[in-house]
């Protein structure tokens, strides 16, 4: 008894002790004090910026003070400044200031008041912040020292061990090759192997048979589709969206950006000069529309009414997406929490200030509405750029024009700005020799079909022949209009070109406009046949009215006439055929177009400097950046967690030596995505299995698997599992690229989902239920497991249109005889496994539940046999299409 | 570290977490999804735990019914009327005593998206279209337009001094996330709700969308992930959700046996996985699933109400009866347990009361359609004795205009107009706020869109700053005060 009343004094003292020390103390000043001036003072007073001289992120440091002396003074609540200037009711004074930071409230005010009275106790050892200079992401990645035994592709796992082995965790083994054959396929190329794939793979006896199968994987023009899918998430590729028809956001046929993108990867067109193109391929190759075709990433940022929205976009995601910066965060104010001042936003920005957003002519098709290739220029070369006070767009400061730079921190040397002379076919596009082309085979294809419904003409009436007549006249004076006019623009060339004046471009002037007054005069006619064979139909009301519209029509076909007949005036110029389409804005009037000043003969080669100093082996982020979106996609689990944020914020990496390793051999390997890959896939880390059975002791130490002691299994991106569906019912259409599926011929397509429409309006319902992208930002997709999911997989026409055909190829592999080699095949096809006894068994016997009740429907005997087997082989494939392992990567 | 949800960094959920999720059904399963959210690893904030689905402090309300005009109702010509107007009528805003309300440092608060002629000063007084009377004990003025509702002033607090920034309809989207479209894409408050706050039924979804949403931003999670995202749904019984209907060729007992097969295998693949969590995720997803596909074409399936609740909300008046039929369908969810149930009215370009023109009929029709089922529906929860524990938020992008457009519009008015809410522990019989005499700004009590968040988030028992994520820093202004004069 007495001892328990003394432990129960004991531990009554204690408590009171430590709630007092938790009031007053050091520990209240860990438990309170700190937290709260972390939040609310260190970003302007500590090391990122020291206002007034002032530090706060330790004790020490506000003894020590700042520009008005010390702003504490242990004991003596009143004298301190610090109190006072975070309690006075003068808001001019008050810190944290007005919109930078929440006052403190009564229980925090007080808070402090008591720590200071009691004595401003601090922690032993306080260490300030340290230098924002030093954080990890901003200093140069370096390869540490390994084993050199292990190799480039020991790497990862040496790095691995070292890691494991300081926590005490063992791996798991290599999984069985089953499973690691359909994670191959279905990570590489995104399709679960087909069956001469997966036997080929099983029963390869060599000892490099992984090797060799990811190099096949991995030159797989499907491997390119797959990881296309992956970058167009973290550049957000959006197709064009607008409302109603018309169009606000992105581009039309931005899609060509989207081949790009596939086409790169599978050449291994190297990761930086991916970023270079994207960013500046119109100013370092501006003849050529197959680079061109990059600055999709740029024009995807189109945003028909607001430019600061559109820059805002670029700025925001140029710096998370390659950068893992949130430069955002400074475009209202300092970043609170990276070297970053409010100015570096707008450095950032003037980068882009300049560029607008065009449509190119592709060879074949003149015209712009059908095809087009839309890519980005500089157009504004000299809109200066300026700081919005508070990131008001409304509150421009116009005294200063902000130059486009990088944080100092980040740029050895800051990038240098030249600018570009284009060549001519750059910024007078109809010279590109395709164009002419198009517009003239476009117009004889036109006279070509009016030639022919002429000829299918079967009515014997004279006005409708007539009609058909006059649009034949149409089409050929427009082709020859088109041709003359084509041969005019040559001429002008050849002349501006050589500093002369041809008598043979002068010719063609006067013969391109006269064949332009004939097609007027050719339409003119037409309208006045047209007019008379309304008349001949007219209602006795209306005759009087269609005989005035055929009068004017006869008045100004004379007169058409007799312009062709007239002298062509020494100023005028044939229309010219266009090589190219600015994409109009409407910043100043929603109403109307702004003016368009054509296309500039220069560019600026801001946006040029940017990406090479991006696309450097000098930056200390952009490789990083790569390979942890490379890795986290293998995994399941990124090495940063803040895929995006690589900045102090941003949560460090549980294993630097490993995400430096792997960016250095990244870059030293020119940045070659599929090099990276392969180091990847074949580590033992990749191969490891998932089942943890068996480790209960690394379950108990590192349940998060912080320390990569085995495999997580991933749930099937969105595209994949519909991929998936189409590829085991080999429905999938191999054709590569082009046009996007529109919505509404989703449903019967037979296109990998890559390509189906997807913008902010429009999103497949069945891919959306599996977490499909978000066209505004997607850097890492989630993986949840909703009921709708369910009901997709049970309901969907997506589902039962493949389930037939996927229980009809799996009945037709060899050796499929009966119900029970049939479940075999599809448990192995359909989840990569063999099934156990118990599953055989559940499935044999749901098996022939869907016999029974198919058949006492029937009819005759042997075709109702047939069927009833069929269906119930349907009810095994969409029950394993229901299977978890089914949208599972294990 | 944090042991309610040990494996975050892993992406999945451990087998605690996941045995905790089978017990919270939807909300649960949300939050197992938004474990892996887009860059914010969760589990390594140090300090930081996910909601667990229990409100913060005692809620007064269980859910909320969201109904939201498209396009922009006249402030003047509803809830706040104002007989200046008339007075004044023709004159220009700058002949009348009120000139001082175009001070240019007073319109320095909105903020362009589209240069165009909407949101542009309107000089001339336009009179009010419509009269106006007083209402419930309290004579609170409601225009005649809105009948039913007048009726129920008693029960509702009006609040006519919201402002807010953007002049064009990316208001609307503004309204429902508190940000303006130039600062980028935020999570909308029924998204909020959704995140903080568990299951009320494990068989239906907790955050539904009803009616048209063509203009604004189609998407409410953002970053807390599209599991948030509003569940679309049709008031049909025969097609309410998507893929709620079997496209298959099969009976019902077919796939019953295949559903019982999925469940077995996946059951054994369980016992070989047994820390996947995604298996026992997954099955438990199949069962809801299976409910929520028995539950919900019943909720829509109003054949065992009765004749004169019905006709209550008008449910067989051509003008009413879609607006009639949602909300009948509305208070069915609520009565089982349905946290938010977002219904946007008015389709057609920006939204149906975005009355540039032709303001009288416009407005006049629209009214008619959801005047009646409006009035019906706070009856209904009244006398169900479900009002108390549901909040009713009648709301707009922004008000309109107190000078014409044309000859008989008004255009789109950022500085004043009004919104109210009934029911959920609000004060019945008020008006809170005030614009000034022609209806030009929020004079008194000024509310931001935000406040009318945290309002509601407190009557759920929620507080905003609790259900921050790290990385996602939230502004001051985000947050918002909730309106304490009109909490019961």
């Amino acid at each position: 008894m007495a001892r328990d009343w003394q432990r129960f004094l004991l531990g009554l003292l204690g408590c009171l002790m430590t709630a007092q020390a938790a009031a007053t103390g050091a520990d209240a000043y860990l438990a309170v004090i700190q937290p709260l001036v972390r939040e609310r003072c260190v970003s302007c007073h500590g090391a990122l910026q020291q206002k007034a001289g002032l530090r706060l992120d330790t004790v020490a440091a506000m003894l020590r003070g700042g520009d008005s002396g010390p702003v504490v003074v242990p004991g003596n609540a009143r004298s301190s400044i610090l109190l006072r200037r975070v309690t006075t009711e003068d808001v001019a004074d008050r810190m944290p200031p007005q919109h930078e930071g929440l006052p403190l409230d009564a229980t925090q005010a007080e808070a402090l008041r008591r720590w200071i009275t009691a004595g401003a106790s601090a922690p032993a050892n306080e260490q300030p912040d340290p230098d924002p200079r030093d954080h990890w992401a901003f200093r140069p990645p370096a390869r540490r020292a390994v084993p050199a035994t292990v190799g480039a592709f020991g790497v990862i796992d040496a790095l691995l061990e070292a890691d494991r082995s300081a926590h005490g965790l063992r791996t798991r083994p290599e999984a069985r090759r089953d499973v690691l054959v359909r994670r191959l396929y279905l990570d590489l190329v995104g399709l679960p192997p087909a069956a001469d794939e997966w036997s080929a793979a099983m029963s390869d006896a060599a000892p490099d048979w992984y090797e060799r199968l990811v190099d096949r994987l991995l030159s797989d023009p499907r491997h390119g589709e797959r990881w296309a899918r992956h970058w167009m998430d973290i550049w957000r590729y959006s197709d064009a969206w607008g409302l109603g028809d018309q169009l606000r956001n992105s581009q039309k046929h931005i899609h060509h950006w989207r081949d790009w993108i596939v086409e790169s990867l599978n050449a291994d067109v190297p990761y930086d000069e991916m970023i270079r193109l994207m960013l500046a391929a119109d100013e370092m190759h501006p003849e050529d529309p197959g680079r061109l075709r990059a600055t999709g990433y740029l024009a995807r940022n189109y945003f028909l009414f607001n430019r600061n929205q559109w820059l805002d976009e670029a700025v925001e995601h140029v710096s998370k997406g390659f950068l893992g910066l949130t430069l955002n965060c400074a475009k209202c104010h300092d970043h609170k929490y990276d070297p970053f001042p409010q100015a570096d936003y707008y450095r950032m920005r003037a980068f882009f200030e300049p560029y607008h957003v065009r449509v190119d002519v592709r060879p074949g098709e003149p015209d712009l509405a059908r095809d087009g290739l839309p890519r980005a220029y500089d157009r504004d070369l000299d809109r200066p750029t300026f700081r919005f006070v508070r990131g008001n767009e409304g509150a421009p400061d116009t005294n200063k024009v902000i130059l486009p730079g990088v944080p100092p921190l980040l740029a050895r040397t800051p990038p240098s700005i030249q600018r570009v002379v284009l060549p001519a076919r750059a910024h007078q596009p109809e010279r590109n020799p395709w164009v002419l082309e198009a517009h003239v085979a476009a117009a004889r294809e036109r006279e070509t079909k009016a030639g022919e419904l002429l000829a299918s003409e079967t009515s014997a009436d004279p006005l409708r022949r007539a009609v058909a007549q006059r649009r034949v006249d149409v089409a050929r004076a427009e082709m020859e209009s088109v041709v003359a006019r084509a041969a005019a623009m040559r001429a002008s060339w050849r002349d501006r070109d050589s500093g002369t004046t041809s008598p043979e471009a002068e010719v063609a002037r006067v013969a391109a406009v006269k064949a332009e007054r004939r097609l007027a005069a050719a339409r003119a006619q037409l309208f006045v046949a047209e007019a008379e064979q309304r008349l001949a139909v007219a209602e006795a009301s209306k005759k009087e009215s269609v005989g005035k519209e055929l009068e004017s029509a006869r008045k100004k076909a004379e007169e058409a006439l007799d312009r062709c007949e007239a002298v062509v005036e020494a100023n005028a110029q044939p229309a010219l055929l266009p090589g190219a389409a600015w994409t109009p804005t409407r910043f100043l009037d929603s109403t109307k177009d702004d003016p368009d000043p054509g296309f500039p003969r220069e560019s600026t080669g801001r946006r040029t400097a940017l990406a090479r100093w991006i696309a450097s082996p000098d930056n200390p982020l952009t490789a990083r950046v790569a390979v942890n979106h490379v890795w986290g996609r293998h995994f399941g689990v990124p090495l940063v967690p803040t895929v995006f944020d690589f900045g102090r914020k941003g949560i460090p990496p549980a294993n630097q030596p490993l995400l430096d390793a792997l960016a250095v051999e990244f870059m030293e390997q020119r940045w070659s995505l599929r090099h990276l890959h392969r180091v990847i896939v074949l580590s033992a880390a990749y191969r490891m299995e998932s089942s943890v059975a068996g480790a209960d002791v690394e379950m108990s130490r590192d349940p998060e698997n912080r320390h990569l002691w085995r495999r997580v299994p991933l749930r099937m991106e969105a595209q994949g599992v519909r991929d998936s569906l189409l590829a085991h019912a080999g429905r999938i259409e191999a054709v590569m690229g082009g046009p996007v599926v529109p919505s509404d011929a989703q449903a019967t397509s037979r296109r990998r989902s890559l390509y189906f429409q997807h913008s902010n309006n429009e999103r497949n319902a069945f891919l959306a239920t599996f977490d499909d992208a978000t066209v505004k930002e997607c850097y890492r997709r989630d993986t949840s497991i909703v009921p709708q999911q369910a009901l997709a997989l049970l309901n969907s026409r997506v589902v039962h249109d493949a389930v037939p055909d996927i229980a009809r190829r799996i009945a037709t592999r060899s050796g499929v005889e009966d119900d029970r080699r049939f479940v075999r095949e599809a448990f192995v096809a359909l989840l990569g496994f063999e099934p156990g006894a118990r599953e055989m068994e559940a499935s044999l016997q749901a098996m022939a539940a869907w016999r029974n009740a198919s058949t006492s429907i029937g009819a005759t005997a042997n075709a109702n046999a047939d069927a009833a087997s069929q269906r119930a082989r349907e009810g095994l494939a969409w029950s394993l299409v229901n299977h978890t392992d089914f949208v599972t990567i294990r | 570290m944090n042991a309610r949800h040990p494996a975050r960094a892993t992406g999945l959920p451990s087998r605690r977490t996941f045995l905790a999720d089978l017990g919270m059904g939807f909300t649960g399963l949300a939050m197992g999804a938004a474990l892996a959210r887009d860059g914010v690893a969760r589990a390594s904030a140090p300090g930081w735990t996910p909601p667990d689905g229990r409100p913060h402090f005692r809620p007064r309300a269980k859910s909320v019914i969201w109904l939201f005009m498209n396009g922009g109702v006249s402030h003047m010509e509803s809830f706040d009327p104002k007989p200046m107007l008339n007075v004044h009528a023709g004159k220009t805003i700058a002949q009348t005593p009120f000139a001082h309300v175009q001070d240019p440092k007073r319109l320095a608060i909105e903020r362009l998206v589209v240069p165009d002629a909407n949101g542009n000063q309107r000089n001339t007084l336009y009179p009010l279209q419509v009269g106006y009377r007083r209402h419930g004990k309290a004579g609170i003025e409601v225009s005649d337009w809105f009948p039913h509702i007048g009726q129920q002033a008693d029960r509702i607090a009006f609040v006519r001094s919201l402002w807010t920034t953007d002049s064009n309809h990316g208001a609307q989207t503004q309204f429902h996330s508190g940000r303006h479209q130039n600062d980028g894409d935020f999570p909308t408050l029924g998204a909020w709700v959704h995140y903080g706050l568990g299951s009320l039924n494990e068989n239906l979804p907790q955050f539904i969308s009803i009616g048209t949403r063509e203009y604004w931003n189609k998407r409410d999670g953002h970053y807390l992930g599209p599991a948030h995202d509003a569940v679309p749904l049709r008031i049909d019984p025969a097609n309410p959700l998507d893929f709620g209907r079997h496209e298959g060729t099969w009976s019902a007992e077919e796939r019953r046996a295949g559903l019982d097969l999925a469940r077995t295998l996946n059951g054994l693949r369980g016992v070989e996985y047994p820390e996947d969590p995604a298996i026992a995720a997954r099955l438990a997803s199949y069962d809801l699933a299976y409910r929520m596909q028995m539950s919900v074409p019943d909720v829509v399936d109003f054949s065992r109400e009765s004749a004169e609740t019905k006709a209550l909300y008008g449910v067989d008046v051509p003008h009413c009866r879609e607006m009639g039929r949602q909300l009948l369908a509305a208070r069915r969810f609520v009565e089982r347990g349905v946290r938010f149930i977002q219904i946007q009215h008015g389709g057609g370009g920006a939204g149906a009361w975005d009355a540039h023109s032709g303001l009288k009929s416009n407005h006049e029709s629209l009214a008619r359609a959801v005047d009646q089922p409006i009035g019906a529906l706070l009856v209904d929860l009244e006398r169900r004795g479900l009002l108390d524990e549901t909040l009713v938020v009648f709301a707009t992008e922004f008000g309109r205009t107190p000078g014409s457009q044309g000859s008989d519009g008004r255009d789109h008015h950022i500085f004043g107009f009004s919104v109210w809410m009934a029911g959920g522990g609000i004060r019945g019989g008020v008006v809170h706020g005030a614009t000034d005499e022609i209806g030009f700004h929020a004079a008194e009590d000024r509310h931001y869109v935000t406040d009318i968040h945290a309002t509601i988030l407190h009557q759920l028992g929620l507080d905003s700053r609790r259900l921050e994520i790290p990385g996602r820093k939230r502004l001051e202004i985000d947050h918002g005060q909730p309106i304490q004069p009109i909490l019961a």
